[in-house]
């Protein structure tokens, strides 16, 4: 691409402060037709304010907006769609109750001369939108009952829909699985060869580098690297995001012992868990790995007492144990931290205290009454030990970045003293310096005998962070691996097509 | 003590503070002593059952039922006293039993039936009135008991008992929310049900005991609203729940659950009060005095839901920098 070209959409200086923080200064850039632009930062970079003030959400402050080299303005979310910029939000804008049609035209409905609802030319319109997507879902489906990444790809549809001439994504991978997130970059391939020009926010590094053409890094709301300055190597982006050299990007330490803690045989639920059996060593890190809906989570949630076995037998430490609730799992010393920490993990309305010691209240509560000296000598501990924001202490969590409130989360099975800890994609959405604060976590963990089981979409992270691997297919474990010995390839092809491989490893 | 005197207790307590200097400095005889005791009779009853009301209310949940329940248990309690006669040391503890049972009840249909909370105490509040009428063919039973009127009547050194009532139960309360195991539940379960779950808390006891405790309040509330007028009536208790429910907003509660202070209900319940008496002594009608609740309902949400934009309005007008935070 010639830097000469005007760009789609250039945005000079544009400085946007909140009361008591300056979220964008002066930042710039520049948006060229046919190429997909990373846009990216640790966690209050400014990146989010950004969007809202590309998407029309909100107004800058001062700062300039050419929309091919014509000043203009986006006075608001509509507005923006009429300028052909479609913004597709981390948290997604679909109606889970609409037909996949009503949700691509949600909003622009095509009417009938009497000015009733076309049904007939939406769904027709929404298949050809589909149709050029390359993506074969019926119109009618209810969107709630697709899978997270079908929904991804219809908020996609919507900005096809209405022709954006630009894209923005927000963390659009943060919810798929491999095959999905290929598919997806597959479509934005192919999105950029017909001249759209797509911003994409993520923090999965990975991805990053496959997919973007140029890149801009945000640090304290000031661009660090404008597009060009920087080369699109993980490295490179990593020190230019935390603004130092990253000594080690995964810090995995080798804890794993020979003695068995936790083994569970031919395990079978409802959800779909289908015969898997694996063993757990103390000190070991067992990494689950698998496309979405594979039955990762599922596994994770019938050794949890969540999902009732319909077969199947668990022991830890030999003994044979049946939990029939979360409750009694924890009881017994396991510990779940769930994927969706937002929604299954904090409580907004507590401190860190109250979220730390939430798992523990009887351990420090004496007839029922807490020591609540001990729960901020505790907190305070951890706080200091995981580098968690001293804010914490005083403020419900809801005021922190997503880093400090995943180390949280961690922290409470740190402080129940948990033997088993089943972690569900704890990365997720959090940026490079807190990832491998959790990183250093699990060593940490697993160096005081602790075993742990690994879910995680990232396939670098599994990779680098397992002892062993157990490949999750259909609710089964197909084989178990020594981490080392798999490769990426090899996770994407177990993921993608293993029903064209033929099973060659014996079952583990 | 930093812990239960926290910022939740500033806005409704300024709240508070700013409505009596009003009545004060507009009703001369609202700072006699005489009114004075009476206003601490006239917050009590509808403040105790607004430490129910309050409590299921930080766990997630609502109950409509505390009103009817009043009818329902004076009206037992005037049969037990007037036609079977038990003797008073008996039936009064007798009765907050069944308020904890009938809570107990209205706990377990929600928190085990999954029916929500709303639906089953509005059966509640329907079902309990029509029990009520069912006694002694619909009508009041009179002349309970001489030694029930002191119960709500009797002073100590000169103070109401009812003064004692509230700084007792608001304590034990108080001591509850903040420093028990118990309480701890109750805001998990209310702030993140999911969450709760999964970190090992029986969020469905934790609900159904919500509602043992507004059961038994609501029932401490009627043997003091039976002894106050010394009789039981099917008509007691009307929109007795909904004042309670106000006491727990205005005191900066969420419906939503998990925040909200116990303390800040009392100064809801007395605010609320204040502007009633100020009403009364200025001989304003029943009708003004709803229409005036109504408005202090919306207001007290209102200013909670526009925090952000009062500070930022605040923060403009004194220029000063509220803390806000940028991703």
């Amino acid at each position: 691409m010639s830097v000469e070209a005007t760009p789609l959409w250039e945005f000079v200086d544009i400085t946007k402060a909140y009361p008591g923080v300056l979220a964008n200064d002066k930042v710039c850039i520049k948006l060229l037709e046919g190429s997909i632009h990373g846009l990216l930062g640790e966690n209050g970079c400014g990146k989010s304010t950004m969007i809202k003030t590309l998407s029309g959400v909100q107004q800058p402050d001062s700062g300039k907006i050419l929309f091919k080299g014509n000043e203009v303005e986006i006075t608001d979310p509509q507005d923006a769609r009429d300028k052909g910029i479609a913004t597709v939000f981390q948290e997604f804008s679909i109606v889970p109750t609409l037909s996949v049609g009503e949700n691509i035209f949600l909003g622009n409905m095509p009417r009938s001369r009497f000015g009733m609802i076309d049904w007939k030319k939406i769904h027709s319109d929404a298949a050809a939108v589909l149709k050029e997507m390359e993506v074969d879902i019926p119109t009618e489906a209810i969107v709630g009952h697709l899978s997270v990444g079908e929904q991804q790809l219809v908020e996609i549809a919507k900005a096809i829909a209405i022709d954006a001439r630009m894209i923005i994504l927000d963390e659009p991978t943060a919810a798929l699985g491999m095959d999905e997130i290929e598919r997806l970059h597959q479509l934005l391939r192919k999105m950029r060869s017909r001249g759209t020009a797509i911003l994409y926010v993520s923090h999965r590094l990975d991805e990053v580098e496959r997919i973007v053409d140029e890149v801009t890094i945000l640090r304290g709301g000031r661009v660090v690297r404008a597009s060009g300055q920087t080369e699109i190597k993980i490295a490179q982006i990593v020190k230019a995001m935390v603004g130092e050299d990253i000594a080690e990007h995964y810090p995995k330490e080798h804890n794993a012992t020979g003695d068995i803690v936790l083994q569970a045989t031919g395990l079978s639920t409802k959800s779909g868990v289908a015969d898997a059996t694996l063993i757990l060593h103390k000190g070991e890190v067992l990494g689950l790995g698998g496309v979405l809906g594979s039955g990762r989570t599922e596994i994770a949630r019938a050794l949890f007492g969540v999902d009732p076995l319909l077969k199947g037998e668990v022991k830890l430490n030999s003994k044979t144990v049946r939990f029939r609730s979360e409750m009694e799992a924890i009881q017994a010393g396991l510990a779940l931290v769930p994927e969706n920490r937002k929604f299954d993990g904090l409580f907004f309305n507590f401190r860190a205290s109250g979220n730390i010691t939430a798992a523990s209240l009887g351990r420090i509560s004496k007839l029922g009454v807490l020591d609540l000296k001990a729960e901020e000598r505790g907190t305070h501990k951890l706080i200091e030990e995981l580098e968690i924001s001293k804010q914490a202490e005083e403020k419900t969590v809801n005021y922190l970045s997503g880093g400090n409130q995943q180390k949280i989360v961690i922290a409470r099975w740190l402080f129940s003293d948990a033997d088993v800890l089943i972690f569900d994609e704890p990365t997720q959405g959090i940026d490079i310096g807190a990832k491998i604060a959790v990183y250093k976590l699990i060593n940490a963990l697993t160096r005081a005998g602790k075993s742990i089981i690994l879910i995680s979409s990232d396939h670098d992270e599994l990779l680098a962070m397992s002892d062993r691997i157990a490949v999750v297919e259909q609710g089964t474990i197909k084989r178990i691996v020594e981490a080392t010995k798999l490769t990426h390839g090899d996770l994407v092809r177990a993921s993608a097509d293993i029903p064209h491989q033929p099973a060659t490893v014996a079952h583990a | 003590m930093k812990r239960i005197i926290d910022a939740q207790l500033i806005g409704p307590f300024a709240a508070m503070a700013i409505v009596a200097l009003i009545v004060a400095l507009t009703t001369e005889r609202f700072l006699n002593p005489s009114n004075l005791s009476n206003l601490s009779l006239q917050v009590c009853i509808v403040a105790l059952i607004a430490i129910g009301a309050s409590i299921v209310i930080f766990a997630a949940g609502i109950d409509l039922s505390s009103g009817s329940m009043v009818a329902l248990l004076t009206m037992l309690l005037a049969e037990a006293l007037k036609f079977m006669r038990v003797p008073l040391a008996l039936a009064a503890p007798l009765m907050l039993v069944v308020g904890a049972l009938l809570g107990l009840v209205l706990g377990v249909i929600t928190a085990y039936g999954r029916i929500p909370a709303f639906i089953t105490t509005l059966a509640a509040l329907i079902g309990f009135r029509g029990l009520a009428l069912t006694m002694n063919n619909g009508s009041p039973i009179f002349s309970l008991d001489p030694a029930l009127e002191p119960l709500f009547y009797g002073q100590l050194f000169g103070v109401p008992l009812a003064f004692f009532y509230l700084v007792a139960f608001y304590c034990l309360a108080a001591f509850m929310m903040n420093f028990t195991k118990l309480g701890r539940e109750i805001y998990a379960v209310g702030g993140n049900p999911a969450a709760a779950q999964l970190t090992g808390i029986n969020v469905r006891r934790v609900r159904a005991t919500t509602f043992v405790i507004a059961g038994f309040m609501t029932a401490v509330g009627a043997l003091l609203m039976a002894a106050r007028l010394n009789s039981g009536s099917p008509n007691y208790g009307q929109t007795m729940e909904l004042q309670a429910i106000a006491a727990a907003v205005v005191g900066g509660a969420s419906l939503a659950g998990g925040r909200g202070n116990i303390l800040a209900t009392l100064m809801g319940a007395m605010t609320i009060v204040i502007v009633q008496n100020g009403l009364n002594l200025n001989a304003a009608p029943s009708s003004v005095q709803n229409i005036v609740l109504g408005l202090i309902i919306l207001l007290a949400v209102g200013v909670d839901m526009w925090r952000a934009e009062i500070s930022e309005i605040l923060s403009k007008l004194f220029g000063r920098s509220a803390s806000s935070k940028a991703t």
